[in-house]
């Protein structure tokens, strides 16, 4: 390829890679190879067996009809329902698929306001857990197993004589919720049980969010963004562009922003690559505690009054400068500026930032209040609830709340403080960590089978529905809420419809509401008004002084909520687990993060195990060096470590760091110690997988080079030369697709939308490691520039592109691989015979191999999990990326059975529906008003190795920067 | 006395052995695919029992009754569906309520409990054959299920191989009638390639024979 383009140097992908060109990837097999005679006997063998599996008759089968058919139901075509997720008590709305009763699929829904049809990748893989066959599936009484009826039973005997001392010694510890329904049952419990006390945890609190509020505004509140507005935005670690939930709308609204010509800007502040950080113009890494420092340092250079915090901390002068520009073009932006921070960063930052904003008149950001039922719920409430715990105060403990014998520091020691609880009930999907010392353990209904409502992340209430009857005998909270006042024969959904139909006045119209309500998910309207709070300066700026101006020399540990696990409650989802972290592309484990300067002066290698000690017994882990990463800090996920034997798939995995958090400092701390111990760990990561060999395919360009980009572009795209003469194909449809660099912030939800639609197995540690994972999509990561310690980043979802004239298709001996009168590359699994010489004549590298069959060991519940309308691939054929061609063959059914062609926008793919920034776009190349004929016109197309002559029908539009002249 | 074999015998038994070596070569190889393709392996013409003694000669032979009544989901869904309990007592609520023959019936309807029916038409499950473009493209019941007025058991008329789907794919004129026959079990046309040939062009027929329109 003639590139490298203007501005772009050698792409690498690690710091190996970087030090040393890559080396032509080899396949890792066995040790001692097996010698010939026993190929040739092994391949007779299969051969012989092949044939006589042809031979067999098919098997009888059943067919087994309705008694009474539903009348909504038409077996063989699926049904889709509005419902929610809540994740630390904040719904996003969802669309789910179910196929014959049971659910398959879980969308975005594009109705719901807070979201727009945007999800990230935990909702989307909330359906594995589901049919999660070591999901807790009885009730159980210190490890015996008893009946829902026994415990109603024992907490209507409980319930007399708490009500006789009025509640004393009743403490509840929720999960955080917004819920209207949870709301009025917790009033209706305080007006039984008076002295009852609830309180909210989670290891990823917002209580530094409200703090800070409180300190600005002097009343609690949360920000709203709306980045369509953005002209330039500056992230003091707020990580808004990766696919956690919440962040669906800011991507929609930054990715429209980053459009060229007239683009918004990013600055990022942060210690670890953040996604955010990786799509940053201009990214300043500092360590952990300097970031809030940066932050009042940019306050006292943007607001007159606090100009004494301009030169109160100590920075480089590089840093200083960055502060500089960044300010003035913050204020050059005026009201599409913004400055965000995120939760772990302390109050008086939060409070700063709403100086800033205000300041700036900004009207990307607005206040909003809270949602949730409690402002705290962070280790301090922790803290207080185990001291009362401890003392023998609480005579009866109720729990929702995830974990927290796992996840609470370890300072709280709260497993120590569960024994001292005469009667604990403990609600959960597993039987993990506090289970096993939780006395009653009831087991949770999965928000999939469950009844319930929510407050969206911007405040509008949604409704969660069922699709399909609790496979165990799981619970919902409301109803184990309503056991404690003798009403534990309600079901969820009775009282949920009674407490809204409370709330609507007009008398007999409910049923029509109600309906209304459930079909769309959401009532409307009813979003959390923005509000524009005094700012009290005088309260901010003597919060700010009372930050040391230095902080302690020394080593920082850097804890982050895990992008995949989160706070560990998705460890035992193998399609989180595998999934590589969209930075890192580290799959089934956490390891410390660390810069290439730090790892050299600690003396440590990628791979290397240390020990991290901080105030505490030691936590193992493996070194991962990570380029971008500050200097002196380590970085660690937490969500792994875990140590319940009911959950085998993340039962040792990683290293847990409750012993590194405090509650003092949860998040960042100094003093940590690493000590290597001389042992290596094996890392599953898949950064290095799929050698590209070299070839710049992910192009990148600033804003002021984009025309000479685009002359040079010009080169790689349009017919190439060919001695064949190419197929016509401008009769019918023709499939393709277009995948805008500049849009794409790299968050990995495609990955999983993906492997949910086309039953994509997961294939486990051993097997990503020997680099055979199935993933039909990968984000492929590249770092730009010669400098490992701030690279550039640049990232490309990649897929089978179908090429016209497809180098595997000319190499199957069997003819597996074909094209389609529309051009699609079709895999015929039954045709294939497992020569893999298409996968190595693909120039992509997106075919996989069924090395094993990984799916024929799975259990009736996990098999629920399947798309009907896919093939499930056995053991020994090559799979790819199909275009989601069961979408296009039964939206092609159904617009010929309407007798009409099909419409542009009605065949979306997996990956285009998940994408929450619209990044992918498919639709048909013969009609060129369609959206990606449109978008792949642009002068920012390319193809992908496009000097190879294989024209691929996937178009990529080049990633384009905004970078600050000043800075440049 | 001559020799009993002539000089030439050894060249001709040579020639016999290398012919019987190709000869059971080819049949190792043909003998198979002979086999996958009789009835006897595609199970054709193998009347499948049923727990309940349904006679499809009585239903629609005798009382006319049409197929989409019971089958109702085979113009919106890609199975035609074997009809829910509830159907059978549309009637047999009414008739024959008593008989010994319908118990089962009765039975799956108030105990709720589905009859269990055994497949007749069985097709792999890398098949995604969908019935409801076939009946709106104009093909119809019995070109694929056969005479079913006539099968006391309901039997698989035709073998549903690979092979006999493309024969229509490939020149579907050969089979198509009017959208208003299609349930019919006695339609025949004068000249039906004509009528297909019309018919192609007028229900925009484009069958297709990428691998994926049927296989996913």
């Amino acid at each position: 390829m003639k590139l490298p383009l203007a501005g772009q140097s050698r792409p690498w992908r690690s710091v190996e890679e970087l030090q040393s060109p890559p080396a032509p990837s080899r396949e890792l097999g066995p040790a001692e190879p097996p010698s010939r005679r026993e190929v040739l006997q092994l391949l007779g063998a299969s051969a012989a067996l092949a044939t006589m599996g042809g031979c067999l008759k098919p098997p009888d089968e059943k067919i087994l009809p309705y008694t009474k058919q539903p009348p909504e139901v038409t077996p063989g075509n699926p049904l889709h329902y509005a419902t929610c997720s809540t994740l630390d008590g904040r719904a996003t709305g969802l669309l789910v698929t179910a196929s014959e009763g049971r659910p398959t699929k879980v969308e975005g829904s594009p109705e719901h306001p807070s979201s727009k049809g945007g999800i990230g990748v935990l909702e989307q893989a909330q359906l594995l857990s589901l049919y999660d066959p070591q999901r807790l599936k009885v009730v159980q009484y210190k490890s015996e197993l008893r009946s829902w009826r026994d415990f109603l039973a024992t907490m209507i005997a409980k319930s007399r004589v708490l009500r006789d001392r009025r509640g004393e010694g009743l403490r509840f510890l929720m999960e955080p919720s917004s819920s209207p329904l949870i709301a009025h049952l917790r009033q209706r419990l305080l007006e039984v049980y008076p002295r009852a006390r609830f309180s909210s945890w989670s290891a990823i609190p917002l209580q530094q969010i409200h703090d800070g509020a409180q300190l600005a505004f002097g009343s609690a509140y949360e920000t709203r963004i709306d980045l369509s507005r953005a002209q330039a935005v500056a992230s003091l670690d707020a990580d808004f562009l990766s696919a956690m939930p919440g962040n669906a709308r800011p991507m929609k609204d930054w990715a429209a922003r980053r459009v060229p010509p007239n683009m918004a800007r990013l600055y990022a502040v942060e210690a670890h690559l953040s996604v955010t950080g990786m799509n940053a113009d201009h990214r300043l890494r500092l360590k952990p505690s300097q970031v809030h420092r940066f932050g009042l340092a940019l306050l006292g250079r943007l607001v007159p009054r606090h100009a004494a915090l301009a030169k109160r901390f100590s920075f480089s002068a590089e840093e200083l400068r960055f502060a500089d520009v960044l300010a003035r073009d913050l204020q050059r932006a005026g009201a599409g500026a913004a400055v965000l921070v995120g939760a772990r960063q302390p109050p008086v930052l939060h409070a700063a930032m709403h100086a800033i904003n205000a300041a700036l008149g900004s009207s990307v950001v607005s206040q909003a209040k809270p949602v949730l039922h409690e402002m705290d719920a962070g280790p301090r409430a922790l803290r207080v609830l185990a001291e009362e715990m401890r003392r023998g105060a609480v005579d009866t403990l109720i729990m929702t709340a995830y974990n927290p014998v796992y996840g609470a520091t370890s300072d709280i020691n709260f497993a120590m403080a569960l024994s001292q609880v005469n009667t604990s009930v403990y609600r959960t999907l597993y039987a993990d960590e506090t289970a096993e010392r939780a006395g009653w353990v009831l087991p949770a209904a999965h928000p999939l089978e469950s009844w319930g409502d929510a407050r969206a992340h911007d405040g509008t209430i949604s409704f969660q529905q069922p699709l399909i009857a609790p496979l165990y005998a799981g619970v919902s909270e409301a109803e184990m809420l309503a056991a404690l006042f003798g009403e534990g024969d309600r079901t969820a959904y009775t009282q949920l419809r009674e407490f809204w139909q409370a709330r609507v006045p007009e008398l007999g119209r409910f049923d029509l509401t109600w309906e209304k309500w459930i079909a769309d998910g959401f009532i409307p309207g009813t979003a959390v008004k923005a509000e524009s709070p005094a700012v009290n300066h005088d309260a901010v700026l003597a919060e700010a002084m009372k930050v040391p101006p230095a902080e302690k020399p020394g080593l920082e540990i850097n804890v982050v909520a895990d992008t995949k696990v989160l706070d560990g409650r998705f460890g035992n989802n193998g399609w989180l687990q595998e999934l590589p972290d969209p930075v890192t592309k580290l799959t089934w484990e956490n390891a410390a993060l660390l810069s290439p300067a730090t790892a050299a002066e600690l003396g440590v290698e990628q791979g290397d195990l240390v020990d991290l000690t901080l105030r505490g017994p030691p936590a193992r882990a493996p070194v991962v060096i990570a380029p971008g990463h500050a200097d002196g800090a380590v970085t660690v996920a937490i969500g792994y470590g875990r140590r319940s034997d009911a959950e085998t798939l993340c039962k040792g995995i990683g290293f847990d760091t409750s012993t590194l958090r405090h509650s003092d400092l949860p998040w960042f701390a100094p003093g940590l110690a690493l000590v290597a111990t001389g042992r290596k760990a094996r890392l599953a990561q898949t950064q290095q997988h799929h050698s590209m060999e070299g070839r710049i395919i992910a192009v990148s360009a600033a804003l002021p080079k984009l025309r000479e980009t685009e002359e040079m572009l010009e080169e790689q795209r349009g017919a190439p030369l060919s001695f064949h003469r190419p197929w016509d194909y401008s009769k019918g449809y023709r499939w393709g697709m277009a995948i805008d660099l500049s849009r794409c912030t790299g968050c990995s939800s495609c990955v999983v939308a993906c492997q949910a639609e086309n039953n994509v197995p997961v294939v486990g540690k051993d097997r990503v490691w020997r680099s055979r994972e199935m993933h039909w999509l990968r984000v492929d990561r590249y770092f730009l520039g010669e400098d490992a310690a701030n690279p550039g980043v640049v990232f490309q979802p990649l897929m089978c592109v179908h090429c016209e004239s497809a180098p595997c298709e000319y190499v199957c001996p069997v003819n597996a691989t074909v094209h389609s009168d529309e051009g699609l590359n079709e895999m015929v699994y039954n045709r294939c015979v497992g020569t893999r010489y298409c996968s190595n004549n693909c120039p992509y590298k997106v075919r996989r191999f069924n090395f094993f069959s990984y799916t024929s060991e799975y259990s009736d519940q996990e098999k629920m999990a399947f798309n009907p309308d896919v093939t499930v691939r056995s053991r020994g054929v090559m799979e790819k990326c199909t275009y989601c061609v069961q979408r296009i063959e039964r939206a092609r059914i159904h617009s010929r059975v309407e007798g009409r062609e099909i419409r542009d926008g009605e065949i979306q793919t997996a990956c285009q529906q998940a994408c929450p920034a619209d990044a992918i776009v498919f639709g048909d190349l013969n009609d060129s008003g369609s959206r990606v004929s449109r978008l792949l016109s642009s002068e920012r197309r390319y193809d992908l190795l496009h000097e190879l002559g294989t024209r691929p029908r996937t178009g990529y539009l080049a990633r384009v920067m905004n970078p600050n002249p000043e800075l440049a | 006395m001559s020799a009993l074999f002539k000089p030439g015998a050894n060249t001709s038994f040579r020639v016999t052995l290398v012919v019987l070596a190709l000869l059971l070569g080819g049949g190792l190889v043909a003998g198979p695919m002979i086999y996958v393709r009789s009835p006897y392996f595609t199970q054709q013409q193998d009347p499948v029992d049923q727990p309940v003694q349904f006679d499809h000669r009585h239903h629609v032979g005798d009382e006319g009754i049409d197929c989409r009544y019971c089958h109702s989901l085979v113009e919106k869904a890609p199975n035609a569906g074997v009809p829910p309990t509830s159907v059978c007592l549309n009637c047999h609520e009414q008739i024959w309520n008593k008989s010994p023959k319908l118990a089962p019936v009765r039975e799956s309807y108030f105990a709720d409990r589905p009859i269990v029916w055994n497949k007749v038409n069985k097709l792999p499950h890398f098949v995604y054959f969908n019935h409801s473009i076939h009946l709106k493209q104009g093909v119809g019941c019995v070109t694929c299920h056969g005479r079913i007025d006539e099968m006391a058991l309901v039997e698989k008329a035709q073998p549903l191989t690979m092979g006999w789907c493309l024969e229509c794919h490939r020149n579907p004129e050969r089979f198509l009638r009017p959208r208003e026959e299609i349930t019919s079990m006695t339609f025949r046309p004068r000249d039906q390639l004509a009528l297909g040939r019309a018919l192609k062009d007028q229900y925009h027929v484009h069958t297709r024979v990428s691998c994926t329109t049927c296989h996913r």
